[in-house]
């Protein structure tokens, strides 16, 4: 049986006061196999930067217990943090440094004596070797993404934390990112723990998946076992004027509808026979649109919690709020 | 601890000459401070001078006070290199490695005392040029720069002690305007304390700024060295450096 990396046992972190305040851990529990990518997905808020704050020893935790590296994170934290590296959602380097002095610091801050040949290594593997005598403040985003990352690796940890690595990268560069990671993980073996809410980068990077939604864990497995328990498609219906709720849910293969307005998301057994008979009981004209999900994160979340990942996000209020003032207005 | 703590003190370091601003602003300042504030009494009548202050050079009698008074800043710069580490998050890089918030805040105390004094030498400089002649002895030399960083490093380290929980910038300044003005007046690094008030000279007879003061000044104008000081700024730093250590071992935070 592989060990756990990383063991989390009951794990509450609160925020402000015990009785009032923010409960942003509720009770976690998680085992992370050795040498596994493990992506921890949920909306922002979820608590997933959190946990990593708990991991890492920046944040004590309120209750429970957790091992990184076979260390308590509470009681043996400088053993715990000898043993991790850390590639924060914002890039954080020493801008007045350059590539090569930044890993020089991080050599001193890990009491690395021979750190050279291993920094040598790293630039080359990131192609930052032409540039390791520059100021780092005239790197690009991505340039400045792997050298990061070459500072998480430098001391051979035993655990990397990611946390949300990609956020606010275009496409190219968090593509980039996604070989990196993969090319990393393989290449030094070291067992990772990512943090995203984007479906796509946890289902493309990660062995194992774990669930989070306001401080809890609440699904956990791979990729495919988690999408095996949702054994459904939802199908998306957005019309030009309302439809009888009752109707749809009397429909066969129905499981379950919701709606918000015009729009409906209809779980079902399987769209491919539930359409002829959705189509063959309302009227087509009234149809704008129909979009078909298989299983993915993406329903597995929404199967959960009846939400979608980033629907409680301030952007989607700033949509409502649009809308409403151009209602307002006629 | 001693490779955590290099690594940070250097960086401290470095930072300093690598920023243009910072460079140019640490040389002009003391040139500006013996030109504008040195020159107040520049046509004062000597015997007035000997008289207020024993001696006939403001610039003298001042550059020692002066060199004190500017240990103040740089308490505020340290804090607010702490500061920035904070909210640009190069803090949690440093505490996600095996590098105590003790050790944090030793390099940062004495990475920004020894960064204080770059000052003196230009300050010297400085007095060279507006007249001021040294005839101090190595040791002597010495002593003046050891009293400088020990009230260099209890400054700084009382100035991180208060703000090691604080992430807002304007922190430091606000505490500095805070004790500057008191400390600053109620020594003896401008004026000759002999016409204080009684409550003034209470203040001034503890003052740091005013033991470090009157030592530099013995050795400026060749009067009898009052060696005690520099213990008594040697106790000064060693206290406050261990507050503060014990403070930021506690307190100092990111979350």
């Amino acid at each position: 049986m592989t060990p756990s990396a990383i063991v989390v046992d009951d794990v509450t972190k609160r925020y402000g006061s015990k009785s009032g305040g923010v409960l942003a851990l509720d009770h976690v529990r998680l085992s992370i196999p050795a040498g596994t990518v493990f992506g921890l997905l949920g909306p922002n808020g979820a608590g997933k930067t959190t946990l990593i704050k708990v991991l890492t020893g920046i944040s004590p935790m309120t209750g429970g217990h957790a091992t990184v590296a076979g260390f308590d994170v509470t009681t043996q934290s400088l053993l715990v943090r000898a043993r991790i590296g850390w590639v924060a959602a914002e890039v954080i380097l020493d801008d007045d440094f350059t590539a090569r002095e930044n890993l020089w610091l991080q050599a001193k801050l890990q009491s690395l004596k021979e750190w050279e040949p291993r920094a040598d290594l790293l630039l080359k593997y990131f192609e930052l070797d032409q540039r390791a005598n520059d100021k780092v403040s005239g790197f690009s985003t991505g340039m400045r993404k792997k050298l990061e990352i070459a500072l998480a690796l430098l001391h051979q940890p035993e655990v990397i934390f990611m946390d949300e690595p990609t956020i606010g990268l275009d496409v190219n560069t968090r593509r980039m990112l996604w070989d990196i990671v993969t090319g990393v993980h393989k290449e030094f073996g070291v067992t990772v723990l990512l943090t995203t809410h984007y479906i796509e980068e946890a289902e493309a990077l990660c062995d194992r998946v774990g669930i989070i939604d306001h401080g809890r864990i609440i699904a956990e497995g791979t990729p495919g076992e988690l999408k095996a328990r949702v054994r459904a498609d939802i199908v998306r219906l957005e019309t030009v004027e309302p439809l009888d709720a009752e109707r749809i849910r009397a429909l066969p293969e129905v499981q379950e509808v919701r709606t918000e307005g015009n729009e409906w998301s209809i779980r079902v057994a399987s769209a491919s026979t539930f359409l002829p008979t959705l189509l063959g009981s309302i009227r087509t004209d009234s149809i704008r649109r129909i979009t078909i999900e298989g299983p993915s994160l993406e329903t597995v979340f929404l199967d959960l919690t009846g939400r979608r990942i980033g629907q409680d996000e301030p952007m989607r209020d700033v949509r409502k709020f649009y809308a409403q003032m151009r209602q307002v207005r006629g | 601890m001693i490779s955590q703590f290099t690594g940070l003190y250097v960086r401290e370091i470095l930072r300093t000459f690598r920023n243009p601003f910072v460079l140019v602003i640490t040389i002009v300042q003391p040139f500006m401070w013996l030109a504008f504030f040195g020159s107040s009494f520049a046509n004062a009548p000597p015997a007035f001078l000997e008289a207020f202050i024993g001696t006939n050079s403001y610039i003298a009698f001042l550059l020692p006070g002066t060199l004190s008074t500017s240990m103040l800043s740089v308490g505020m710069f340290g804090s607010m290199s702490t500061i920035q580490d904070k909210r640009f998050g190069f803090m949690k890089r440093i505490l996600i490695t095996p590098t105590s918030k003790g050790v944090i805040f030793l390099s940062k105390a004495l990475g920004g005392a020894t960064r204080g004094l770059v000052q003196f030498p230009i300050m010297i400089a400085a007095a060279l040029v507006f007249g001021v002649h040294f005839h101090l002895s190595p040791l002597e030399w010495v002593a003046w720069i050891a009293g400088l960083f020990s009230l260099s490093v209890g400054f700084a380290s009382l100035f991180l002690a208060v703000t090691a929980s604080s992430t807002d910038w304007q922190t430091p300044g606000v505490v500095s305007n805070f004790i500057t003005m008191p400390l600053m007046f109620a020594s003896t690094a401008l004026f000759n304390g002999a016409y204080f008030p009684s409550w003034m000279l209470a203040i001034s007879a503890v003052n740091p700024i005013t033991f470090s003061a009157l030592l530099g000044r013995s050795f400026v104008l060749g009067t009898a060295v009052p060696w005690i000081n520099l213990l008594y700024l040697v106790a000064f730093a060693i206290a406050l450096l261990l507050v503060g250590f014990a403070v930021s071992s506690r307190w100092l935070r990111v979350d």
